[in-house]
């Protein structure tokens, strides 16, 4: 009870500083949203994306969006709590008119805050009021983040009126001590400040054409000003680690080496993990390339609702990231495993880039919208990447085969795996997947697993993938259509009549498993090695760059460096769990930052300074603060 | 997270054998009624219910339901007429219904190793307040007038620093004294720079962004505050109150630790040590709550 994690509102993630700018790839967790708010967001989000998923705006209605905590959706939950009937809104669904579905949903929720505030004022029950009142107040959250850019003065009456109604509504105490009467006159003023809002902005008869869905009040909309709402993804997406954090391996820490003595990597590492080389939205949101390809593998919980079609999946050529890129077709990929890159070339799912560095070039400009990198940011990501290696596994001989270690049915499963079948074209499973090159031959094959795009189409040749490391990245197929490892066995012995018995698809499901796992697939926290130290080794590791590019003067990347990693190590702070020591952190990123404002202005001297401050409290908290 | 209940009660359960609480029942010896207060969604808090009454049916042998209360004060009046057994409770609510209703103290929820926590006085780190006194005239948001971590201790600091000379005379300190509705509600007031400062649970900047965690600070802390607790009504056949307990400290077992989560989210429980409340006692007298 004390000590909730409801997770706080989340407004567009942004810098854990004081400063300007920079955002934090460590995404903030949203409070619920009730249902009606929530499928007004959704819609809100969907109703930007071209084209117009018409179905998934259906669904926001009619189910509970992704990860609600309501068993109901929004049209349910509005038929047992409102009189407030859908019709308008549902017609307008009908009918795929844009405009006339954001002017009726947004009158909906407005009309639904006002019909809980009649509650707040018609009852005399000061529970039953906080309830209506909190259920506006939520619901009043749908607006909030339009209300807060287009007018700051306006959010901040709002604000206060609420606080105001609050403190007003009176509270029930407890068998009558600590109870307060309300003050009427007070909630009626206050009630008339938000009333009075809504009227003028979100209970519009005939809004303005919008050619941006957003929460925009209408009297901003209709003064021409530019505004911009910080972007935000809608309810139901997910983009936080996954749990279990899979195990990072890098060849040279493997061997030793520290990744302080290697500044080239230790930037790429940090690239990966920042923002701030995508655009907007995806550099808003805190999304990098570790937010999908998590410590090198996948994430498989992330969820992006018109951008996924179940959780693991992504579609980065669509309306939302980089429109310029948009192309208008409804793709979403399953994220594929980062793990022995330098082994699993040509890039892309059907093997379209053959260099890595032009591959990368085209996820940060084209797919996230960012600049073009300078060439020390490709050589830094490429130099970083080249260092994921697989996961070890001593059921596994180097050239691919099974160690002694294996179980009986996974050898059984070998022998099918290296047997040739006439479904095949006379070829085995190992043809392709080659054992000793890594379960892999870099070819693309159409193996009958993409669904023409059109009569006649050859396009449906994807590039072998690696089957080492699988057991960790169900489901499998490019867009995750088969669930299991024995699901990709019924699928080939189906459709290729390879003809195995019950036991010979057990078998090779076996074989599979056994190459697909590890000794050790995810990373294992205790109460030394914390979420939040490895954050920190990371966070610090990356700094250390700084003693390379400070003496080269490299304005510049230095602060891509500092933007990136001063919020982060800001808001990794808040993962700690030894609370007190969350201030020395929060110091030890304004020394960051510092170091950041002062290359700004070109004070090397006083960036040296910072930088040598930075350097002994990051040793001292290190000792100190776990 | 609001959700629409009548005052006597609400939502359906579970466990062993669903009631709705709308009838209440007879008070029996053979099941046992866990009152619930709404911190967050309601519905989110009966999968919570479900999930925990089943299991502690089957811990004690008895069918277990829980429902969920409008506020304390309805799962104060539940205990009193019979239509809950135990109630999950605050502390303040809790010295006030053992004076009331002659309410038991069984458990006591643990937070990173203690029964106990704090209230502090959170303000933005750029406000330029550092001090108490620092915030005479300004506005401070509070969580609800009968929260011991989000309003009563904290207000106690101004008397001790001898700001304010007593409970009722706060107005005459500061600008405008808040109610927010909540830990996080007060937490946001203040962080968006609507109040200037907010008196919550030590724990409650956790419920701000990440950014809005760096952007704020505490400048007082309150004495330690005894823990929420599981209260049962006095009349509860004591053997089954025994084995209620029995099974809920099962809950700091390594592998029922995952429990927890559908219960507020403690770390643990201790059993309940009813002198460990006399500060509330003290203070809720000071307030003028307790007689």
């Amino acid at each position: 009870m004390i000590q909730k994690f409801l997770g706080a509102f989340i407004a567009a993630l942004a810098s854990a500083l004081v400063l300007s700018g920079p955002v934090a790839a460590t995404p903030a967790k949203e409070a619920p949203w009730l249902p009606e708010a929530a499928a007004y967001r959704l819609t809100l989000f969907l109703g930007n994306l071209e084209p117009l998923p018409w179905d998934d705006v259906v669904t926001a209605w009619a189910e509970p969006y992704r990860g609600s905590e309501f068993s109901v959706g929004a049209l349910a939950w509005l038929d047992g709590s409102s009189d407030i009937g859908p019709a308008p809104l549902l017609d307008a669904i009908t009918r795929k008119d844009r405009q006339a579905v954001f002017a009726e949903a947004t009158r909906l929720i407005a009309l639904r805050i006002e019909e809980e505030l009649d509650r707040v004022l018609a009852t005399e029950d000061p529970a039953t009021a906080q309830q209506a009142l909190r259920t506006a107040r939520e619901l009043y959250r749908a607006f909030e983040d339009g209300v807060a850019a287009a007018d700051s003065e306006a959010a901040r009456r709002i604000g206060l009126a609420w606080l105001e109604l609050n403190s007003s509504t009176g509270f029930s105490g407890v068998l009558g001590a600590g109870s307060t009467s309300a003050d009427r006159e007070t909630m009626e003023s206050a009630r008339a400040v938000i009333s009075g809002y809504l009227a003028e902005n979100y209970l519009v008869d005939d809004f303005a054409t919008r050619r941006a869905l957003s929460a925009l009040p209408e009297t901003a909309v209709l003064s021409g000003r530019a505004i911009e709402v910080p972007p935000s993804l809608p309810p139901g997406s997910d983009i936080f680690d996954q749990d279990p954090l899979p195990l990072l391996v890098l060849n040279f820490e493997e061997q030793g080496i520290d990744e302080t003595d290697l500044p080239l990597v230790a930037y790429g590492d940090m690239l990966f993990d920042s923002a701030q080389i995508f655009g907007s939205p995806a550099r808003d949101l805190g999304i990098t390339c570790s937010t999908c390809h998590n410590r090198s593998d996948i994430n498989q919980r992330l969820f992006v609702p018109g951008a996924s079609h179940q959780p693991g999946t992504i579609d980065v050529d669509g309306a939302f990231f980089n429109p310029i890129f948009n192309d208008r077709r409804d793709d979403p990929l399953d994220i594929p495993s980062l793990r022995g890159l330098r082994f699993t070339g040509p890039y892309g799912r059907d093997g379209r880039f053959a260099s890595l560095r032009d591959f990368t070039r085209n996820v940060i400009v084209n797919e996230f919208g960012g600049d073009e990198p300078t060439p020390f940011m490709m050589d830094a990501l490429v130099a970083y990447m080249l260092e994921f290696d697989f996961l070890p596994n001593s059921m596994l001989t180097t050239d691919g085969r099974l160690t002694d270690t294996a179980q009986a049915a996974a050898r059984r499963g070998e022998k099918i795996f290296n047997r040739p079948f006439a479904g095949l074209g006379d070829r085995s499973c190992a043809s392709c997947h080659v054992p000793d090159a890594n379960f892999l031959d870099r070819q693309a094959h159409d193996i009958g697993s993409v669904a023409p795009g059109y009569e006649g189409a050859r396009a449906g040749a994807l590039d072998t993938p690696t089957l080492l490391g699988t057991a960790y990245t169900a489901p499998y197929f490019h867009e995750g259509s088969l669930p299991t490892l024995a699901a990709v066995v019924d699928w080939f012995d189906e459709t290729k009549s390879l003809g195995l018995t019950e036991d010979d698809r057990a078998d090779l499901t076996a074989y599979l498993e056994t190459v697909g796992a590890a000794d050790e697939p995810y990373e294992a926290f205790d109460t030394e090695n914390t979420a939040f130290r490895l954050a920190f080794a990371e966070l610090t590791t990356f700094a250390s760059t700084i003693d390379t590019l400070l003496p080269r003067r490299d304005a510049e990347h230095i602060l891509l460096l500092t933007d990136t990693v001063a919020a982060d190590l800001s808001a990794d702070a808040s993962t700690m769990s030894n609370l007190p020591a969350r201030p020395e952190v929060y110091a030890l990123a304004e020394r960051l930052a510092a170091v950041g404002a002062a290359v700004r202005v070109e004070d090397w001297e006083a960036a040296e300074a910072s930088w040598t401050a930075f350097k002994s409290e990051a040793d001292a908290i290190e000792e100190r603060a776990f | 997270m609001p959700v629409h209940l009548t005052r006597r009660t609400i939502l359906t359960l579970i466990g062993a054998g669903a009631v709705s609480l709308a009838t209440p029942l007879a008070a029996q010896d053979d099941a046992l009624r866990l009152a619930f207060i709404p911190q967050e969604n309601p519905e989110k808090l009966l999968g919570d219910i479900e999930a925990i009454t089943g299991w502690l049916a089957s811990e004690i042998g008895v069918p277990v339901e829980g429902f969920v209360t409008i506020d304390h004060a309805a799962a104060v009046e539940a205990l009193r007429n019979g239509d809950a057994d135990i109630s999950f409770m605050g502390a303040l609510p809790f010295v006030l219904a053992e004076a009331e209703i002659g309410a038991v103290p069984l458990l006591s929820e643990v937070y990173r190793g203690a029964p106990s926590y704090t209230g502090r006085i959170f303000v933005r780190r750029d406000s330029g307040i550092r001090a108490l006194a620092d915030l005479r005239g300004h506005d401070i948001a509070f969580a609800d007038p009968i929260s011991e971590s989000g309003y009563l201790y904290p207000l106690a600091e101004f008397v001790e620093a001898g700001l304010i000379e007593g409970p009722g005379q706060a107005e005459a300190f500061f600008g405008r004294v808040f109610f927010a509705g909540g830990y996080q509600q007060a937490m946001q007031a203040m962080a968006e720079g609507l109040v200037d400062a907010a008196g919550a649970s030590q724990y409650a900047d956790l419920l701000l962004t990440p950014r809005q965690q760096a952007e704020v600070t505490w400048i007082a802390e309150s004495a330690p505050i005894p823990s929420h607790l599981v209260i049962a009504r006095p009349g509860l056949d004591a053997a089954l109150r025994d084995r209620f307990v029995d099974a809920m400290l099962r809950l700091n077992e390594p592998e029922h630790r995952n429990k927890l989560g559908y219960l507020y989210g403690p770390d643990g429980y201790v059993r309940a040590d009813g002198a460990a409340y006399d500060g509330v006692r003290d203070l809720a007298r000071q307030y003028g709550l307790l007689r």
